[in-house]
């Protein structure tokens, strides 16, 4: 033990120290960085989309909120968080006109006019995540995209984070915790720096309980994964330790009590797919 | 279903999009409600933006973090010692 480089860890069904597991996650990702997006939508045959939908409306975040996006990287959960505040906020217009009959035109166009400028209604949304490349392609997204108002970018550690306490309103880590190397520290930096009835959701690969289902998925994630990983972004060993790192990461009510530990409140999830996916969610009081 | 009405404000986003894509060229200062949020991510206090070295300095730790392509490097792998550097720059800083 004297001789090691520190406690051993798993990278997928290796086993490696620590500060190995860190430099082969972050050399994971600036790998796949480029090919992430499509890499998702042929992996998952696009259903990776109505999970995150599914995130955002169980968020139902309204206009004012302050959104921390950790493990972010290209801006799924950012761009869906800033269409749906939108998309209320506008509701939300519509309804005040409304209301409006007795006032002349130029009231109306004055009050719209103001409201127009807050499209989002003082939402943000700041994205941090720890690899530089996935975070230059969610750049790049974003101004193809047409997203600048109400969203930021920052390199950062999710067990380490660069942000004041009692900040945010809601902590998203949607694919990621899974890559964490302390993942209870990473749940300890999501309490602190969420504000008092703020919410911590969590998007993630999970367990699957049902023994035919599982056999399949095994199936399909070993046999065919990689090979697609091989095929569409010449990268077999990232898509690889993608698969492995699934079947090491605990199960629901692992995850369940390890979020409790970090001390918050209503903890529960929900299985989306079987349990091939599911949604942790808790508040801190 | 996700309504997009943003035909006018995507020309201006384009724009600026363009500016920012040059990445060295002009450095933009971070937004300032990124900076209301934004601590050392070791000590947790305030950081100080130095416009004239692009970076989020901590004086306390005397640390400086740099900003790259707009976006903030926030990890102490990052960050370089500022001990050395004459105080004198620090004090024009809104």
């Amino acid at each position: 033990r004297a001789l090691a480089a520190g406690p051993e860890m798993h990278f997928g069904f290796q086993t490696v120290t620590e500060a190995e597991r860190r430099e082969k996650i972050y050399q994971v990702f600036e790998s796949v960085a480029k090919k992430y997006d499509v890499m998702n939508d042929s992996m998952t045959l696009g259903i990776h989309r109505v999970w995150k939908d599914i995130l955002m409306h169980k968020m139902n975040p309204s206009p004012g909120t302050l959104l921390l996006d950790v493990a972010g990287g290209t801006g799924d959960i950012a761009f869906r968080f800033i269409n749906y505040v939108r998309s209320v906020r506008e509701h939300q217009l519509q309804r005040k006109l409304k209301h409006h009959q007795n006032l002349s035109w130029q009231e109306i166009f004055e009050s719209y006019q103001k409201d127009k400028s807050n499209s989002l209604g003082d939402s943000q949304v700041v994205v941090c995540d720890i690899n530089r490349e996935m975070l230059k392609v969610g750049k790049q997204k974003a101004q193809h995209l047409g997203y600048s108002e109400g969203l930021s970018w920052v390199l950062g550690n999710a067990e380490e984070l660069p942000f004041d306490d009692d900040k945010f309103d809601v902590y998203t880590i949607a694919f990621g915790i899974r890559n964490v190397t302390r993942i209870d520290l990473a749940l300890q930096e999501a309490y602190r720096v969420l504000k008092p009835g703020g919410r911590f959701l969590c998007l993630e690969f999970s367990h699957v309980s049902n023994p035919l289902l599982s056999r399949l998925y095994d199936l399909y994630s070993f046999q065919v994964i990689p090979v697609l990983g091989e095929v569409i972004a010449g990268d077999w060993k990232s898509y690889q330790y993608l698969v492995e790192s699934i079947r090491r990461f605990p199960p629901q009510e692992e995850l369940k009590a390890m979020i409790e530990d970090a001390g918050f409140f209503k903890v529960d999830y929900e299985n989306l797919n079987f349990g091939i996916v599911a949604i942790h969610s808790g508040f801190k009081l | 279903a996700h309504r997009r009405h943003r035909h006018r404000e995507r020309e201006q986003e384009q724009e600026q999009g363009r500016e920012q894509g040059s990445g060295s060229a002009r450095p933009q200062p971070p937004e300032p409600s990124l900076l209301r949020f934004l601590v050392c991510p070791l000590s947790k206090r305030p950081l100080r933006y130095e416009e004239a070295t692009h970076e989020l300095i901590n004086e306390e730790l005397g640390i400086a973090y740099p900003i790259i392509d707009g976006i903030p490097n926030m990890v102490p792998e990052a960050a370089r010692m500022t001990r050395k550097k004459p105080p004198a720059e620090g004090s024009e800083q809104p």
